[in-house]
């Protein structure tokens, strides 16, 4: 299977920049996720490498071949869309042969593809239907199918699970995962949900405004995201932030906002520790919650807070609390859960705490 | 009393239908019926005959005015639909220089009434020697702005996935025209086509004007000089003659009729 490489990719829609000096190696066999919000221009660059879109500056290779100025069936690669693109008024078996045929593959060679793809999509009862008979995620297998029977150099899907309600997704991601590791096909994968991403991919890039803002294996975006951003983008529920100060009291290393004050190790932070504004981040599953006890006072890790609202979501409870004007959210495994208006300790662990200076990350631990 | 509603609509609405009907009704019956009984308003003779046919098939072509008629239509029909869908996908789905000023230009057609440019025309298809050809009969009208533009506006809701799928099959654009657009565009392809054909079925006065050979004239056209030149001598002949000059029209509509229908709601276009 063959690598991808994005070299100096730029992509401008008048004077609309919409992908920004874009560098990337997809290597042999690797499901790459693109993940940003919308605008971002993962469809963009996806869609340059599919030949769909002209590339304005740079140059795009699968293995040594320059593809930049090739035609989309030149390219040896295939799509999964959105919407699924099938053609309404072929059969599935049409859908799934046409490519071929339009490629004057020998029809015994068609039917063995179409029959494998079926066979490993299900699809076999399907066969002779039209898409309008078909669910919305028999549709995606089908979609699958034709990308599939091509046996390409590079897959590339566009949010192929967008359309799909919330149990049918996690079975088909489970389904494209499952795939993808059988057929060891390079692949490209752009999504807008991060638990796709997350679940997915080998490796992920994380793109804003048209620029990567990190690549990483879905861990490393997760333990050390390298800016504000990833680290808002990545993780269900998101990251708190507070913007505070780091200062240095009697030997010991503290983090002050307002009506939130608690110590930080200071073992685990860099030698050169940021003075003056920073913004704190700490993930809702690294604070411990518990209800104060009348007399005890708060531990110096710990930050006191009101609940303002609790979700029971079976094994996690989410507790949303005020800690002076901020809101935080803790993520729990508590069996007791305090109640709505309670006043609560959190220790924030503090080995997990990320201080970011003018949007970059500078410290946290992992 | 909801049934005496009931049976007052329908017996409103059975009249309505009839005044419409009724006329061809006739016309159709009166061409079986000899001379003396065009008086009367029935529909049967007791003597029907084939006489009016007989006699119109004798004193004109009307057999060749037919295929002329359908050689020129139909020609007219297929150009119209293959060059006008090239032109409407490439004005709603490919992006290219000048492309909003192509949009104004074709817009801009339908502002010019006929009328205006039959004498331009005229005096273009005798400078190039047209004259008393098919060709004069044609070339005119193998492209059409509202044809163009009603393709167009069903070419836009096609959704790009479809393209790009295709092209990802490896289909270029002339290919996803034909085996992609056209098979999804049944309805305003039927309605263009049968615009077209009885449009071009039904125009006496350009062929007036440039055809004046009998064995090229179409058949509204040698139905129009039979009638005024009086050859057909009596209404009974005109009426057959007419009859033959709807017929195919009537077959067109009642084959495309439930596209017909359909796209005429869709688009909002009013017959």
């Amino acid at each position: 299977m063959p690598s991808v490489h994005f070299e100096h990719v730029t992509k401008r829609f008048g004077a609309t920049t919409v992908v920004d000096d874009f560098n990337l190696d997809v290597e042999d066999g690797e499901l790459l996720v693109l993940v940003g919000g919308s605008g971002s221009g993962k469809t963009t660059i996806l869609r340059m490498l599919a030949g769909l879109e002209e590339v304005t500056e740079g140059k795009i290779r699968i293995d040594e071949t320059d593809v930049t100025s090739l035609p989309p069936r030149a390219r040896d690669v295939a799509m999964v869309f959105q919407d699924y693109g099938l053609y309404p008024h072929m059969t599935v078996r049409e859908n799934l042969s046409l490519g071929l045929r339009l490629r004057k593959v020998a029809t015994t060679e068609i039917d063995r593809r179409v029959t494998w793809a079926a066979d490993m999509l299900r699809l076999e009862p399907l066969l002779d239907r039209k898409p309008k008979q078909l669910s919305g995620g028999q549709q995606q297998r089908v979609a699958m199918g034709r990308a599939m029977v091509r046996e390409p150099l590079v897959f590339l899907f566009d949010e192929p699970l967008s359309n799909l309600d919330a149990g049918l997704r996690a079975q088909m991601r489970i389904e494209i995962g499952g795939l993808q590791r059988r057929l060891k096909t390079t692949t490209v994968y752009v999504t807008h949900d991060q638990v796709e991403a997350m679940t997915l991919g080998d490796r992920i890039v994380v793109l804003a405004d048209g620029k990567i803002q990190q690549i990483g294996r879905p861990i490393d975006l997760y333990r050390a995201p390298v800016n504000l951003f990833v680290a808002g983008f990545v993780g269900t529920p998101p990251m708190n932030f507070v913007t505070g100060l780091v200062a240095s009291q009697n030997g010991s290393i503290s983090f002050a906002a307002e009506g939130l004050n608690f110590a930080l190790l200071e073992k685990r932070m860099p030698s050169a520790m940021p003075t003056g504004a920073v913004t704190m981040g700490i993930r809702p599953e690294d604070m411990e919650v518990d209800v104060i006890d009348n007399g005890a006072g708060p531990a110096t890790d710990s930050v006191q807070g009101r609940v303002v609202l609790v979700e029971r979501l079976g094994g996690t409870s989410h507790i949303h609390f005020d800690a002076g004007p901020h809101r935080l959210l803790a993520a729990v495994q508590n069996e007791r859960l305090p109640a709505v208006g309670d006043a609560i300790s959190v220790r924030m662990h503090s080995e997990r705490i990320h201080l970011f200076v003018d949007d970059e990350r500078v410290s946290s631990v992992s | 009393m909801k049934i005496f509603k009931r049976i007052a609509l329908y017996g409103v609405l059975a009249v309505a239908a009839l005044t419409f009907i009724y006329p061809f009704l006739w016309m159709a019956a009166a061409t079986f019926k000899p001379r003396a009984e065009f008086g009367s308003l029935s529909l049967f003779s007791a003597n029907a005959t084939f006489d009016n046919y007989r006699t119109m098939w004798e004193r004109a072509p009307f057999g060749r005015a037919l295929l002329n008629s359908m050689l020129v239509a139909g020609t007219i029909t297929m150009s119209v639909l293959v060059f006008g869908s090239i032109t409407a996908y490439a004005m709603a789905r490919l992006r290219f220089r000048g492309s909003p000023w192509l949009n104004a230009a074709t817009m801009g057609v339908l502002l010019i009434p006929g009328q205006l440019t039959l004498i331009p025309m005229y005096t273009l298809i005798v400078q190039v020697g047209l004259i008393d050809t098919y060709a004069a009969l044609i070339l005119p009208y193998l492209f059409n702005a509202t044809a163009i533009l009603m393709m167009r506006q069903f070419f836009l809701q096609i959704p790009q996935s479809l393209i790009d799928s295709a092209r990802m099959d490896g289909m270029g654009e002339m290919r996803i025209l034909f085996t992609i657009f056209w098979p999804l565009s049944k309805p305003v392809l039927s309605i263009v086509a049968i615009f077209t054909f009885m449009g071009s079925w039904n125009e006496v006065l350009w062929p007036l004007l440039v055809v004046r050979e009998q064995h090229l004239m179409t058949l509204p056209q040698l139905l129009t000089v039979f009638s005024l030149g009086g050859g057909a001598g009596s209404v009974g002949v005109m009426l057959a003659a007419s009859m033959v000059l709807v017929i195919p029209v009537v077959i067109a509509y009642a084959i495309l009729q439930r596209n017909f229908i359909e796209s005429m709601a869709g688009s909002g276009v009013k017959g």
